[in-house]
């Protein structure tokens, strides 16, 4: 059986994202598709279980988790000092910086950089390239690229956009994959992992081995000595940073980290967070490009500094700690909500809990304003962060804004300014609580349908029966 | 110590049982809780809605109305984190109401933690002689730590079975005008809830948040359900 | 005419607010067992294989590996360590590729990459690979099997202990846990995605 997913995605032009992203039609959708449901529940569940197994080994975790948040704090107080460290680190060791301020500036720096070394493309996976969609760019301006990430290569084969930003292919069954493979290479249809895993590596190997441009993400890049961090598990990114004669690593400004030293504590959560391992199976260190007389490594070594939203992010003061966000995925997994739905309901690369507070700063809260309001707030997502992000905080501040700038239905504003009005006084909220009464005995009398929101309610729930007194005629 | 009662609007209006019960508990440990006839509302459903000015109008006459209490108590995880945890957040701007806010946040606690932590009670002359499964409110458990105290004192209840509930801080998925706007996901939510609850054995569903039982219940009582939601002050109540 | 560096950087130091600082690195609690047992337990727990050898059978051990395994042509970085294993290899039919052999598709050729390790992780099973014209990238990344030497007295406690001892960075600074690995696809985990299949250790005490 193929598990398809077909959700608005973003347009592939230059201009921004101007249709409403509509949470409620698409996690709609996504609960009527029953084996998705089935595929992400047994994937969350087990990377739940996987992450509280990793972090229950570290007896330090809760005080690891505050140094990395204030870590953070300070470099993103002192941002502006931390990335001219940066670049005068790279530059000594060899590298050449570029800032962009927008996806625009990037895709156009970038697609220059590639054309000049080759046209052949190898990337490994990097969310900041999918956020200024670089791939199109890429293509449109000549180059072959092909992603190498096994899951992000299977969703380039298929056409999509990745559901979940550690794995990008959760919302797939093996069968799916199988079919998928078997359709685009031409091979037989395998039925285990192992196999369809080796088709996909003797695939890649030809265009590592004959890329001219490497394309990667940066995990950290550490101000103090101009090292960029790359962390995976297929050793992918390792190829695409050594094999081809040019590297582009495309960086948000927010990766920047003070010292080589911090990464002991960062390269203890990120792991154990993203997929509970004690340590991804490679971390690249990379300081410039190759050195007089080294085998392997590029000969070429640019660093791309982004903005492209993230200048407005961190100027505003409730905001900037979701600057801190390290990618590790770990509040995907745990939310309820986002278990039920995947990525691509979220009309964006980043989704889930991060994703509904970096969305709508990062498009707009005409378009994203739906998604801070589709969370119960459980807190699930501020308790496992590894950089304690209040995420329910910066959730509950953005559905503020949204009322401020946007509005809420009408049905919605009688309802709390009704609800309001009668807890002004007690002797109000009595006689609004007697009159509730006696309307809903009348209204299952003669079964009529409930307004909003009561309505909505019933759908797939009794309501409450009110009893004959509240409590403060009881007894206040 | 002047300990008050914080009822909370739903559960004033339509649970009083919980109220009753939770005045009950407290006196059996000697505490006479002042009842405060004006209280009406916290402030929460307009708090996580967005509408945060109207929020404010009921957050301020909380705080008068609870004043002069040096403990103020309410059988409902998600009231108490609202004053202890977004009181401050909500009312930032005004100088004169954060400190307030603070110190009324410092002496809210839920019902459980109340009885646990200040009183140092776990055996509170209960008798409950069913299986009862326990729910983790998500607001008492994340926003207020309260992990172990409900089960304590479940556990010292007498011929009380207390069965497991598989993903038991998995949220029930009301959140408040969520089990609405959301109404697909949060009924997804809850069919997963009511499973585990199904296949804990129980004949009761507890939790210390009255908008959780009551979406439970609803759910239950739909699927037509022999299982029964009760809150955990009732249970404490029941003799 | 201002650059995207200027805008940019003038942004953030206007949104600058109020000093924050850096806190000082915590100290954490040291592991407390022996840490070449805790070294080979979470190795292995990462699907390394680790063997115990000393510096005299090395050489003997390595061939046996090599002939067990059908090997015909291998990478291998040049180091003090590996001297004596060099010198046999070439005594043997096998092909041995030296650094400055390393074209990409020789190495990709090879069955096998032999390097050394500069440290070992005990806390997280993890080997760490310096670079440097003796000491290729690809040795260690192109073949399917992976074989490190490494004595036990550079086996560390954490990635902090390897970042106070490292001396200035090289080029690419390698942390390797096991082999190459996905769980991509249903979240099975298959071994063996692009990177070597299989990861050897050879603890010389």
């Amino acid at each position: 059986m193929v598990v398809t997913t077909t959700y608005d995605r973003r347009p592939t032009t230059v201009f921004p994202m101007t249709k409403r992203i509509d949470f409620e039609q698409n996690s709609e959708k996504a609960l009527q598709n029953a084996p998705l449901q089935a595929t992400l529940r047994t994937a969350m569940v087990r990377f739940r279980a996987l992450r509280i197994s990793a972090v229950e080994e570290i007896p330090d975790w809760q005080a690891l988790r505050q140094h990395a948040h204030d870590t953070k704090a300070h470099a993103l107080a002192h941002l502006d000092r931390y990335l001219e460290q940066l670049e005068r680190q790279v530059t000594g060791a060899g590298g050449v910086v570029h800032w962009a301020r927008d996806a625009d500036e990037a895709r156009n720096l970038i697609t220059r950089l590639a054309g000049s070394s080759g046209r052949r493309v190898v990337k490994s996976k990097s969310m900041t390239t999918e956020e200024i969609e670089l791939n199109d760019a890429l293509e449109h301006a000549g180059c072959e690229v092909t992603e190498t990430d096994l899951g992000e290569y299977l969703v380039q084969l298929a056409g999509e956009r990745p559901a979940h930003i550690i794995a990008p292919v959760v919302h797939k069954s093996k069968e799916a994959i199988a079919a998928l493979l078997s359709e685009k290479l031409g091979v037989p249809r395998y039925d285990d992992a192992q196999e369809l895993t080796r088709v996909a590596r003797e695939a890649l190997r030809r265009k590592f081995l004959e890329a001219d441009v490497g394309i990667s993400g940066v995990n950290f890049a550490v101000a103090e000595t101009g090292t960029i961090v790359v962390v995976e598990n297929e050793g992918n990114a390792r190829l695409a940073t050594t094999l081809p004669r040019m590297h582009i690593a495309v960086m948000g400004i927010e990766k920047v980290i003070p010292r080589l030293a911090d990464l002991d504590v960062f390269l203890t959560l990120l792991p154990r967070s993203a997929t509970g391992q004690r340590m991804s199976s490679y971390v690249s260190f990379l300081t410039g490009p190759r050195r007089a007389g080294e085998a392997d490594g590029p000969q070429e070594l640019h660093l791309v500094l982004l903005d492209n939203g993230r200048t407005a992010i961190h100027a505003d003061s409730s905001m900037r700690e979701s600057l801190a966000c390290i990618r590790c995925g770990a509040c995907l997994n745990v939310c309820p909500v986002f278990e039920r739905t995947a990525g691509h309901a979220y009309g964006s690369e980043y989704s889930g809990p991060i994703g509904a507070v970096l969305t709508p700063l990062f498009e707009g809260l005409d378009v994203a304003g739906d998604l801070p309001f589709a969370s119960s707030l459980c807190g699930a997502c501020g308790e496992v962060c590894p950089v304690k992000i209040e995420l329910p905080r910066l959730l509950l501040e953005l559905r503020s804004r949204v009322v401020r700038q946007r509005g809420a239905p009408v049905a919605e504003r009688l309802f709390v300014w009704g609800w309001v009005n009668a807890m002004k006084s007690a002797r109000r909220l009595a006689i609004a609580g007697k009159v509730a009464r006696v309307v809903q005995r009348f209204m299952s009398a003669v079964h009529l349908p409930l307004p909003y929101p009561f309505s909505r309610w019933s759908a797939s729930r009794e309501l409450p029966t009110p009893p004959a007194k509240a409590f403060r005629e009881r007894t206040l | 110590m002047r300990v008050a009662l914080f009822v909370t609007c739903l559960i004033d209006q339509l649970f009083p049982g919980v109220a009753e019960a939770t005045v009950t508990v407290l006196r059996r440990c000697g505490i006479e809780p002042a009842l405060v006839p004006e209280q009406t509302c916290c402030g929460q459903i307009a708090f996580n809605d967005g509408f945060w000015p109207e929020s404010r109008t009921l957050a301020r006459r909380h705080l008068d109305l609870f004043e002069g209490a040096d403990a103020v108590v309410t059988p409902s995880g998600s009231c108490a984190a609202m004053v202890r945890e977004f009181y401050s957040m909500l009312l930032q701007e005004d100088h004169n109401l954060t400190a307030r806010a603070h110190h009324a946040g410092a002496r809210t606690y839920e019902l459980t933690e109340f009885l646990v932590d200040v009183l140092h009670r776990s055996d509170v002359g209960a008798r409950f002689p069913h299986r009862v499964t326990y729910h983790a409110s998500c607001h008492g458990l994340r926003g207020l730590g309260v992990r172990n105290q409900p089960l304590q004192l479940l556990s010292r209840v007498q011929d009380l079975e207390l069965r497991t509930l598989d993903g038991v801080e998995e949220c029930c998925g009301f959140g408040g005008m969520f089990a609405v706007k959301f109404a697909g996901l949060s009924g997804a939510m809850l069919e997963t809830k009511m499973r585990a609850i199904e296949a804990s054995g129980a004949e009761f569903v507890t939790a210390t948040d009255a908008s959780c039982l009551m979406h439970i219940d609803g759910g239950l009582r739909r699927q037509r359900s022999s299982v029964k939601a009760l809150h955990v002050a009732e249970i404490l109540a029941s003799q | 005419m201002t650059t995207a560096r200027d805008v940019i950087l003038t942004r953030l130091r206007q949104a600058a607010g109020p000093a924050v600082p850096l806190p000082e690195l915590p100290r954490l609690n040291a592991p407390r067992s022996d840490l070449i047992s805790l070294f080979i337990e979470r190795a292995t727990a990462a699907g390394t294989e680790i063997e115990t050898s000393s510096v005299e059978r090395l050489a003997s051990t390595i061939i046996d590996e090599l002939t067990r395994t059908r090997v015909n042509r291998v990478a291998m970085w040049e180091d003090r360590l590996l001297t004596q294993t060099r010198a046999a290899l070439r005594a043997t039919p096998l092909e041995v590729l030296d650094p400055w052999d390393h074209a990409r598709e020789s190495v990709a050729g090879a069955d096998a990459g032999i390097t050394i390790a500069d440290f070992a992780i005990a806390l997280t099973g993890t080997l760490v690979l310096d670079c440097s014209p003796a000491h290729p990238r690809s040795t260690s990344l192109l073949p399917p099997v992976h074989l490190a030497v490494i004595p036990a007295e550079h086996v560390v406690a954490s990635l902090g202990d390897v970042l106070t001892r490292t001396g200035p960075l090289p080029s690419a600074l390698t942390f390797i846990t096991g082999p190459s690995r996905t769980a991509d696809i249903e979240l099975t985990p298959v071994l063996g995605v692009h990177g070597p299949t299989r990861v050897k250790v050879y603890l010389l005490t």
